[in-house]
């Protein structure tokens, strides 16, 4: 059992910088929780104030019920992970995974046992005896890993442990840490910038911005039903396009005129805003570049967009493409099923019409950014 | 091509026939108290010959024989040793403190040292031969007295240590307390084997400058012989009515003192340089 709880946890630097404001926040047992935003959005000062390394300038932070506010880190039961990997250069890799055991004055088998047990799990055991100057990135973030691993603490914190990593290493780290959690019994509270790190390990994702929570939610709920027009631009990439268009209600249905193209919201989406009383109005419709389809010929539903890139990503187009007054909007179309002549129809400067279906949509005030269909 | 090649060695060549004047320049002082040392004739001032005219080791026994060059020699090593000793420990601690603590008066108090670095230490010598003096550390108690004076400010000569200090990350010292180290866990375990570089370059000056000081030295040991230290003792020999009996035993005292040093540093240099140039250890 381990949870850690967050009470309006407020973060000030030199008494006017606020970075972590009103932080509020259950961890569940055993869950693993994905801290995310743009840097400076203050998601690392609040993972190290649950670690001890930052004081909470207000507020209380719990793990398993107790109030750990005026804890040293060591007696927090913590583990915990660096960006930069801080290995202790002087020490080999045994020893920087039996630090800690050494300092808690384990006896020797029970280090020796613990720490080749998570040699063994990490791929590492022969480079055991290496001094960290002797190890690869991805080498030494397992060693960092392993000396979080080996203490069986009851939470499990990492500070953007990949970033350091080229992207192809990373991939595989991230896999590595699907494995690893289901290996350990312990609770993750893990720091990213990366919004498809978050997606793909997070049970639930907390996306900061400015040091305020923006939505707390599973991938699925934060990609399908963000809450905000940041939480929609920040999940999913390549990023959500952003259409500034009239709304218009008729009768019990809702139609958005982009560009002149007459679409109608989705039922489900039409109800939440017909329940919120929404007349017409302008908004700020939000959709995917996934969710956009190319269409042949004029049709009343689709707009007409010039194409200024054409980015081959391999199985897909990433289009760049300008509409008539301007906007900025960027298309996915899969290659697979395009014939040579067909991929013509995308060269950059050529012209084609776009469409995008109800569900799709995403419909956000033009004033509060809020998410006007969840 | 060819051109661009023999100009470049006769670039080298040039500058390495500078390089060797200098070195021999330098060295010759070096040479020439060696071969007096080695002068074993009967007349043991000044003369006006290199090459000794009787090979021997005569002026070294009569050092370790029959004068109080022991003694000053004894004296000096004491004072260099526990010097070097105890100001490493103030350095090492006073820039831990600055670079790893925050506290108030932290910018204050690294201002205040430095401006009052700028001021040279001989002007505080008569107050300071006072308060020894009143606690008897003059004259015949000159070698505890110097030390007080070596270790007592030392820690006011904490800058290249600080530098060095922060260029260890602080992500270590948060490691290794999220690992569960208290802060005295954390310098005798991450901080100070890190720091070997920067420790044995402070050893080696702190030895070296209480090895060669004459003026402190000089005026606390105030013309008491048993006080002196090598300097102090070899230069009174170069007095008018010693230098004449005295001079080739001053050059056999030479080269005792510089001997220890040389050694010091053939072996050490290594880390000297690494702790010179700082950053030079990173992960």
């Amino acid at each position: 059992m381990a949870t850690v709880k967050l009470t309006n946890v407020t973060k000030t630097f030199d008494k006017n910088i606020t970075v972590v404001k009103d932080f509020s926040l259950e961890v569940g047992d055993r869950e693993f929780v994905v801290f995310v935003g743009p840097s400076g959005c203050g998601k690392s000062t609040t993972l190290r104030m649950i670690a001890g390394l930052e004081d909470i300038s207000s507020g209380t932070i719990e793990i398993d019920g107790q109030v750990v506010n005026d804890l040293e880190p060591r007696d927090r039961d913590i583990a915990m992970v660096f960006q930069n990997y801080a290995l202790y250069p002087h020490l080999t890799v045994f020893e920087n995974m039996a630090f800690s055991l050494r300092l808690r004055k384990l006896p020797h088998e029970e280090v020796y046992r613990r720490v080749t047990e998570a040699a063994a799990v990490l791929g590492i055991t022969e480079y055991l005896t290496r001094k960290p100057k002797a190890l690869s990135g991805g080498q030494r973030q397992r060693v960092a890993i392993g000396r979080a691993m080996v203490r069986d603490s009851k939470v499990f914190l990492m500070d953007e442990p990949l970033s350091n990593l080229d992207a192809k290493l990373r991939n595989q780290m991230r896999a590595e840490i699907i494995l690893l959690r289901k290996r350990i019994n312990s609770t993750f509270i893990y720091v990213t910038h990366d919004q498809t790190e978050a997606m793909t390990l997070g049970d639930r994702i907390v996306i900061m911005r400015d040091g305020y929570i923006q939505q707390v939610g599973t991938p699925e709920e934060v990609f399908e039903r963000p809450k905000n027009l940041f939480v929609a631009g920040f999940i999913g990439a390549p990023q959500m396009n952003f259409i500034r268009c009239p709304l218009k209600k008729e009768g019990d249905r809702y139609f958005v005129v982009p560009f002149g193209a007459k679409m109608e919201v989705g039922q489900r989406k039409a109800e939440i805003l017909a329940q919120k009383g929404v007349q017409s109005r302008s908004v700020i419709l939000g959709v995917r570049p996934e969710h956009i389809t190319a269409v042949e010929g004029e049709r009343p539903y689709a707009f007409r967009a010039r194409i200024e890139v054409n980015e081959m990503m391999g199985s897909e187009f990433h289009l760049h493409t300008v509409t008539s007054d301007g906007t900025d909007v960027v298309v996915r179309i899969p290659t697979l099923a395009l014939s040579q002549e067909e991929r013509h129809l995308f060269d950059a400067g050529s012209e084609i019409a776009v469409t995008f279906g109800g569900q799709a949509m995403h419909v956000f005030d033009d004033v509060t950014e809020e998410n006007l269909c969840v | 091509m060819g051109s661009a090649k023999t100009k470049k060695r006769a670039a080298n060549a040039a500058i390495y026939a500078l390089l060797i004047i200098i070195c021999i320049l330098w060295l010759i002082p070096f040479v020439l108290i060696l071969l007096q040392s080695l002068r074993a004739e009967p007349y043991s001032g000044m003369s006006g010959y290199i090459l000794p005219r009787i090979w021997g080791l005569k002026n070294y026994v009569y050092l370790f024989r029959e004068t109080s060059f022991p003694v000053w020699y004894g004296n000096t090593l004491i004072i260099a040793l526990a010097s070097a000793l105890l100001q490493t420990a103030m350095v090492m601690l006073t820039g831990y403190g600055l670079s790893r603590l925050r506290f108030k008066g932290r910018r204050f108090l690294m201002n205040a040292v430095l401006v009052l670095g700028m001021f040279p230490g001989f002007l505080t010598m008569i107050i300071l031969y006072y308060v020894l003096k009143s606690a008897g550390m003059t004259q015949s108690g000159a070698v505890p007295g110097l030390i007080l004076v070596y270790v007592a400010s030392s820690g006011m000569g904490y800058y290249v240590a600080k530098g060095f200090l922060d260029t260890i990350p602080r992500s270590l010292d948060e490691a290794a307390r999220v690992d569960g180290a208290t802060k005295a866990q954390i310098f005798w375990r991450v901080t100070m084997p890190l720091s070997k570089p920067i420790i044995i370059y402070t050893l080696l000056t702190a030895f070296m400058a209480p090895f060669t000081d004459y003026i402190f030295a000089s005026y606390i040991a105030f013309g008491e012989p048993s006080g002196y230290n090598v300097a102090v003792g070899l230069y009174s020999w170069l007095q008018k009515d010693m230098i004449s009996s005295h001079f080739t035993a001053f050059c056999a005292g030479g080269v005792c003192v510089a001997v220890p040093v040389t050694l010091l540093f053939l072996l050490l240099q290594k880390y000297y340089v690494e702790g010179v140039t700082g950053g030079a250890v990173k992960g």
